[in-house]
């Protein structure tokens, strides 16, 4: 029962760690086709936001974690506006541009906080089964990560301004001519998937050392997530972190964590060798 | 032959003043000349694979690792057998180029494009370094070479002939050797270029299907390109281990790939004498700018990276040659 329990528990944190990476990865790119290779420095940016926040002006966390996310949310909000804006159809180059921006990111964080900065307590208590001890905070992550991934489908599928988004996706002629603000949804989609990224930055910035490197340990599982998805995140984000949860946690049991990493890096390699559309196409196809 | 010299004049110039350069500077600045060269010859297999054939690899850094490696693996296991610094040159090359055969082929022929051989390639490079990271133990260990982790490898002989007393690629031999190269390398790359199989390979960046419906194999040209760019890669690799007689698993970490894309990137990816110019610039720019705090080169390199991108999609070096073609008329005819 312990031993099933602690499966639970390790696959569980895993899993979470997917969703929550890739979540924001997958808005900016399964609505906007834009690889953002910045993805890990609005993770980054998020953690510190609320670490420094917690830290210098004394504030509860939850109150420091929003104070993290405004700011990733106004980050974005301004490389969208004079960098990314003028990137649009042109992947490669989105590719590289974002890339910059994480080289700039990461180092400038490096000069002003110096290699290290001393992180918060984590929240919540432990609590005791068998000789195990576990944090509650973590479980509360697994649940949050599905609460999140509900919202989004909610608000790209159910509301109007989801329905405005995804025909500006389709066709952003058409939309346009229609009336819709073409600039103005794109601006809102990448500042949401900016936003998503500053939650999980914020989450996750109780739990482990605020480094300026931090966003690298998201960026590689956000990537081998959202590909692994494929074209449609919300229909394939939860199979793919299953997926890869379940190929890490098990390698990991088995041999050792950094073979755990290799593991999945190699199963996404396949995955994207033999299914192209990742998990999404797999099941739209045989939904149709 | 006499129409080639007259519209390659200023490659002509730059080529003359490079190769006098020795008499100028002193054998410290040399050595750091040769250096920054080293780094051209990566480049230019990122420029083959990207600016002809539009698929953006983040696996140069993987083969310039690899290739590294198994120069060092080769010939400290063979140190002592004759000729050892030469034919382990070549073995580690061949191997590079291999392992970049069975890649592109896994690559192209799976139907993976766009921005996915991206993705894939950088996976594989981080694989790789996430694996040589744990080497540390004395279970990591090839005939006897050790891998060594983290610490990286040394002790690997100088490219060369035992009977010469001096190695063949070491102070003013080591300049020109790696010139010579990098100018036949150039000359090689233009013939590509106009060939057939380089307009080819051209016009699949423009359109894939089309190319492919008027009865060219995209893929298999796609894939050639692609060998040549992992052995322009192994070169580098090798040279460099060999310039410093070193090699860490941080040449294939993360911001390792991301600086040949910087200097493709700024220097002009459509036109490889500008890559080759622009490349020396910019490893000489991070360089000096490193003597104050690595950290503060790679936000400078960011930088450029993003103002080339959204400001100079075709590359700072590159508009600045043509400027000055247009500017000095006696460049033209």
């Amino acid at each position: 029962m312990v031993f099933l329990f602690n499966i639970f528990y390790q696959f569980g944190d895993s899993l979470a760690f997917l969703l929550l990476a890739a979540i924001g990865l997958a808005v900016i790119f399964g609505m906007m086709k834009i690889i953002n290779l910045a993805h890990g420095e609005f993770i980054t940016v998020g953690a510190y936001g609320t670490v420094v926040s917690g830290k210098v002006f004394n504030l509860p966390l939850p109150i420091a974690m929003a104070f993290g996310v405004i700011v990733t949310i106004i980050f974005g909000l301004i490389l969208e506006k004079y960098i990314i804006r003028y990137l649009y159809g042109r992947p490669l180059d989105s590719v590289v541009a974002t890339w910059g921006i994480s080289l700039i990111v990461s180092q400038s964080f490096l000069v002003i906080f110096g290699p290290s900065y001393e992180g918060l307590q984590t929240p919540m208590g432990n609590f005791r089964l068998g000789e195990f001890s576990y944090s509650e905070y973590r479980i509360f992550l697994i649940f949050f990560a599905l609460f999140i991934l509900f919202l989004l489908y909610y608000l790209f599928m159910k509301t109007s301004f989801g329905t405005l988004a995804r025909a500006t996706i389709e066709n952003p002629a058409i939309s346009s001519s229609m009336g819709v603000d073409v600039k103005n949804v794109y601006s809102v989609t990448f500042a949401i998937g900016a936003g998503l990224a500053g939650v999980t930055g914020a989450l996750y910035a109780p739990t482990m050392t605020i480094v300026p490197s931090i966003g690298q340990a998201f960026i590689v599982s956000a990537f081998i997530t959202v590909v692994t998805a494929g074209a449609s995140p919300f229909v394939g984000l939860v199979p793919a972190a299953a997926f890869l949860g379940t190929v890490q946690t098990s390698v990991t049991f088995f041999y050792k964590s950094t073979f755990g990493l290799i593991a999945i890096l190699c199963a996404v390699i396949l995955i994207i060798r033999y299914l192209p559309n990742g998990f999404s196409g797999l099941i739209l196809k045989k939904s149709k | 032959m006499k129409a080639d010299y007259k519209k390659n004049k200023l490659q002509i110039i730059t080529f003359v003043i490079l190769g006098t350069l020795p008499l100028f500077i002193d054998s410290y600045y040399l050595d750091n000349f040769s250096y920054f060269m080293c780094w051209t010859f990566i480049s230019l297999g990122l420029a083959v694979i990207w600016g002809m054939g539009g698929i953006l690899s983040f696996g140069q850094t993987a083969f310039f690792g690899l290739a590294g490696y198994g120069f060092s693996v080769i010939s400290i296991n063979f140190l002592g057998v004759a000729g050892v610094s030469l034919w382990s040159v070549i073995l580690a090359l061949t191997l590079t180029g291999i392992f970049g055969l069975i890649v592109g082929y896994f690559l192209f022929y799976g139907g993976i494009y766009d921005v996915f051989v991206g993705i894939v390639t950088l996976a594989m490079t981080l694989v790789l370094e996430t694996f040589m990271q744990q080497t540390a133990g004395p279970e990591y260990t090839i005939g006897n070479a050790r891998l060594n982790g983290f610490n990286g490898m040394q002790g690997m002989p100088i490219i060369g002939f035992e009977k010469i007393p001096f190695g063949l690629v070491e102070g003013v031999t080591q300049y020109y050797f790696i010139l010579i190269l990098s100018i036949l390398i150039l000359i090689s790359l233009y013939k590509f270029k106009s060939s057939k199989m380089g307009l080819i390979f051209l016009a699949s960046k423009e359109d894939r299907e089309r190319v492919s419906s008027l009865g060219h194999n995209v893929q298999k040209i796609q894939l050639i390109g692609f060998t040549i760019a992992s052995v322009l890669a192994g070169i580098s690799g090798i040279l460099y281990t060999n310039w410093g007689s070193y090699i860490t698993p941080d040449s294939m970490g993360l911001v390792s790939a991301a600086l040949p894309v910087v200097y493709v990137a700024a220097s002009g990816k459509k036109d490889f004498f500008s890559v080759f110019i622009g490349c020396i610039f910019f490893v000489w720019l991070s360089q000096t700018l490193a003597i104050n705090g690595k950290q503060f080169a790679i936000i400078v390199m960011g930088l450029i990276l993003v103002i080339a991108t959204r400001f100079f999609p075709d590359g700072i070096i590159l508009m600045l040659k043509n400027k000055l073609i247009e500017k000095v008329k006696w460049l033209q005819s």
